[in-house]
C-alpha cells in the first residue's frame, strides 16, 4: 500500500520531464503525440544553432561566477554561523534565514528597482548578484552542517603547537570544511544555472537558458524548445556526475594514502 | 575570549554585507519609493501614502487574493500528500528508501521552466502527451484543465511538494521508534499515537514546511502563466506590469511592500522560534 504510494508520487514527479524528452523527439511544428516520425532532429539543430550555444554561455557565466563568490563568501559565513561565538550571532542566523523565506520573484522585482534606481542597467552580472542573495545562504547552511560535529579543540592544539592563524585554517578548519564546500559548490551552480525567477527580472538583455525556455513555451513553440530543455538538464546530470566521481576518487586515493 | 569575538564579527563581514546591500537596502528602497507621488521615478522628499490608497482600492486586492488563497490552497494539498510519503518512506528505512529519497530531491534541481513546460506539454490538449495517448489508445479524445486555476494549483503543487516533504521526513526522524511502540503496547489507536506522539514532535519541520511552500506560492509567477494563462492574474505579474507597460514605480513598489508584509506577517512569528542546532544537528 505504502510502496504503491510512493511509486504514484515518483510518477506524478517525473512525469512532466518525461512529457519533455518525449516531445523533443519530433519534427513538427506543433505538439501532436504520438509522433507519425520519430526522429532526434531538434538535438542535431539545438547543438548546431548559435543561439543555444549562447544562451548556455551567458547561463553557465553566471553560474560559475555565483559559485566562486558564494563558495567563498559562505565558508566565512558559515564559521561566523556556527564555529564561532559572538555577540550578535542570534539576529545574523535570522537574517541569513530570511532571503530562504522570501518569494523569489518579489526579491527580482525589488532588486529590478533597486538596480535601475541606483542606475545600473540590469545584465548577466546583476542576475548574478541577485543569485547570490539567494544562493550564499543556502551554501552558508550547507558548509555549517560540517561545523556541528567539528572538534574545536584540534584548533587549539595546534595553536599551543606554536602553528599560526592561517597554518590552523589551512590545515585544519579548511581539510573539515571540504565536503560541505563542496557539496555547496554544487548546490550553487545547480541553483544558479536552474534559476528563473530572479534571473527573469534581473538579467536585462542577457538571457539565460531559462528564460529562454520560459518565454518559448508561451509563444514560438517547436520541437527544438523540449530539446533544448533536455540539453539544460543533461548539463546538471552532468555536472552531478563529475562532482561525484571527482569525490569517489579522492576518497579511495586518501583511504590508500592511510 | 575577546579574540574570539572579533574573529566571529570578522568572519560574519562579507556574508552580513551581501544581505545589507542585496536584500535589507533594496527592500529600503522599494518602501521608499512605494511613498512617493505617483508616477514619479526620482527619489524626493515629499512622501504620500496615495499609491497605498489606490493599491486597496482600485481592485489589486483581488491579484492579491488570488496569489494568497492559491498559496494556502497549495500549502494544505503539499502537507496532505506529504504526510503519507514521509511516512511511507520512513518505514522503509533502506537503500530503496534512500533512492526515493533522492528522487523526490532531484527535481528542485531542475529548471522551473523545465518542469512546468513538461507539466503544459502533458496536459496539452488534443496532440498533448496525455491527450494523445489516450486518443490513440482507446479513441477518446479528452479535454485540458490547461490554462485553469486548477492547473495553476496543480503546479504550485507540483513545484513546492519536496519542499515541505524534506522538513517533514526530518521531523518525523526525530520520533523515537520505541515510543510509538510503547504507546502501541498500552493500546493507543493511530490517530492517538498521531496526535500524542508524532504531531507535537514533527510540528517545527512541518511548519517550516509550510511556511517555505506558502511563502515560496504567494510570489509564483511562472507557475502562473505557463498553466495559468490568461484564467489567472497574481500579484507579481501585477506588479511586473506595473513596473513595465505602466511605468509606474511608486505603485509598484506599493503593491510590492504589501506583498513583502504579508511575507513578514507569516515567517517572523515562527522564524524566531525555529531552533536550527536541533533540527541540523539530530
Amino acid at each position: 500500500m505504502q510502496a504503491t504510494w510512493l511509486a504514484l508520487v515518483l510518477a506524478l514527479l517525473y512525469v512532466p520531464m518525461l512529457s519533455v524528452v518525449l516531445a523533443s523527439l519530433s519534427n513538427t511544428r506543433y505538439l501532436r503525440f504520438p509522433h507519425r516520425v520519430w526522429t532526434t532532429d531538434a538535438y542535431a539543430e539545438a547543438l548546431g544553432s548559435y543561439t543555444t550555444g549562447a544562451l548556455h554561455l551567458t547561463s553557465f557565466t553566471i553560474a560559475a561566477v555565483v559559485v566562486v563568490l558564494s563558495v567563498l563568501l559562505a565558508t566565512f559565513g558559515a564559521l561566523a554561523f556556527a564555529r564561532y561565538d559572538w555577540r550578535g550571532r542570534g539576529p545574523f542566523r535570522r537574517l541569513l534565514l530570511l532571503p530562504l523565506f522570501f518569494p523569489q520573484p518579489v526579491l527580482g522585482l525589488a532588486l529590478l528597482l533597486y538596480f535601475t534606481a541606483l542606475g545600473i542597467s540590469p545584465s548577466w552580472r546583476t542576475a548574478a548578484f541577485a543569485h547570490l542573495v539567494w544562493i550564499v545562504p543556502i551554501v552558508t547552511l550547507v558548509i555549517s552542517i560540517r561545523l556541528y560535529d567539528y572538534d574545536v579543540q584540534q584548533e587549539d592544539a595546534a595553536f599551543d603547537l606554536g602553528a599560526t592563524r592561517l597554518q590552523v585554517f589551512r590545515e585544519i578548519t579548511l581539510p573539515a570544511l571540504a565536503p560541505g564546500i563542496v557539496s555547496g559548490a554544487l548546490f550553487a551552480f545547480l541553483l544558479s544555472w536552474s534559476n528563473l525567477p530572479l534571473s527573469v527580472f534581473t538579467s536585462g538583455a542577457d538571457t539565460t537558458l531559462p528564460e529562454w525556455l520560459f518565454s518559448r513555451t508561451a509563444t514560438n513553440y517547436s520541437p527544438l524548445v523540449p530539446a533544448v530543455a533536455v540539453i539544460a538538464t543533461g548539463v546538471s546530470a552532468l555536472v552531478i556526475a563529475i562532482v561525484a566521481f571527482g569525490w569517489e576518487v579522492s576518497r579511495r586515493r586518501l583511504r590508500i594514502g592511510t | 575570549m575577546k579574540r574570539r569575538f572579533d574573529i566571529g564579527t570578522l568572519t560574519m563581514l562579507p556574508v552580513a554585507m551581501l544581505l545589507l546591500l542585496g536584500f535589507l537596502v533594496p527592500i529600503g528602497i522599494v518602501a521608499i519609493y512605494s511613498l512617493m507621488p505617483p508616477r514619479s521615478f526620482d527619489l524626493t522628499a515629499d512622501l504620500t501614502v496615495a499609491n497605498y490608497a489606490v493599491a486597496l482600492t482600485d481592485g489589486y486586492w483581488r491579484p492579491l487574493m488570488w496569489s494568497a488563497v492559491g498559496a494556502a490552497t497549495a500549502t494544505a494539498i503539499c502537507l496532505g500528500l506529504a504526510w503519507p510519503t514521509a511516512k511511507a518512506l520512513h518505514r522503509f528505512a533502506g537503500p530503496w528508501a534512500t533512492v526515493a529519497t533522492l528522487l523526490i530531491a532531484l527535481p528542485i534541481f531542475i529548471s522551473e521552466s523545465v518542469r512546468l513546460f513538461g507539466m503544459s506539454l502533458f496536459l496539452m490538449p488534443g496532440g498533448g502527451i496525455l491527450a494523445g495517448s489516450i486518443e490513440a489508445l482507446f479513441g477518446v479524445s479528452i479535454g485540458t484543465i490547461l490554462n485553469t486555476h486548477l492547473a495553476a494549483l496543480l503546479g504550485l503543487v507540483y513545484i513546492h511538494f519536496p519542499f515541505v516533504l524534506f522538513p517533514l521526513l526530518l521531523g518525523l526522524s526525530l520520533v523515537p521508534e520505541e515510543q510509538v511502540e510503547a504507546a502501541r503496547d498500552l493500546g493507543a489507536s493511530g490517530w492517538q499515537v498521531f496526535r500524542e506522539i508524532e504531531l507535537p514532535l514533527t510540528a517545527p519541520g512541518a511548519t517550516i514546511g509550510a511556511l517555505l511552500c506558502f511563502v515560496l506560492s504567494l510570489g509564483a509567477n511562472a507557475e502562473m502563466s505557463i498553466l495559468g494563462g490568461q484564467a489567472v492574474t497574481v500579484i507579481t505579474r501585477a506588479i511586473e506590469q506595473r513596473f513595465s507597460y505602466a511605468q509606474d514605480w511608486p505603485l509598484g513598489a506599493a503593491l510590492t511592500m504589501m506583498v513583502i508584509a504579508l511575507t513578514a506577517l507569516v515567517v517572523f512569528p515562527v522564524i524566531g522560534r525555529i531552533d536550527l542546532d536541533r533540527l541540523i544537528r539530530r
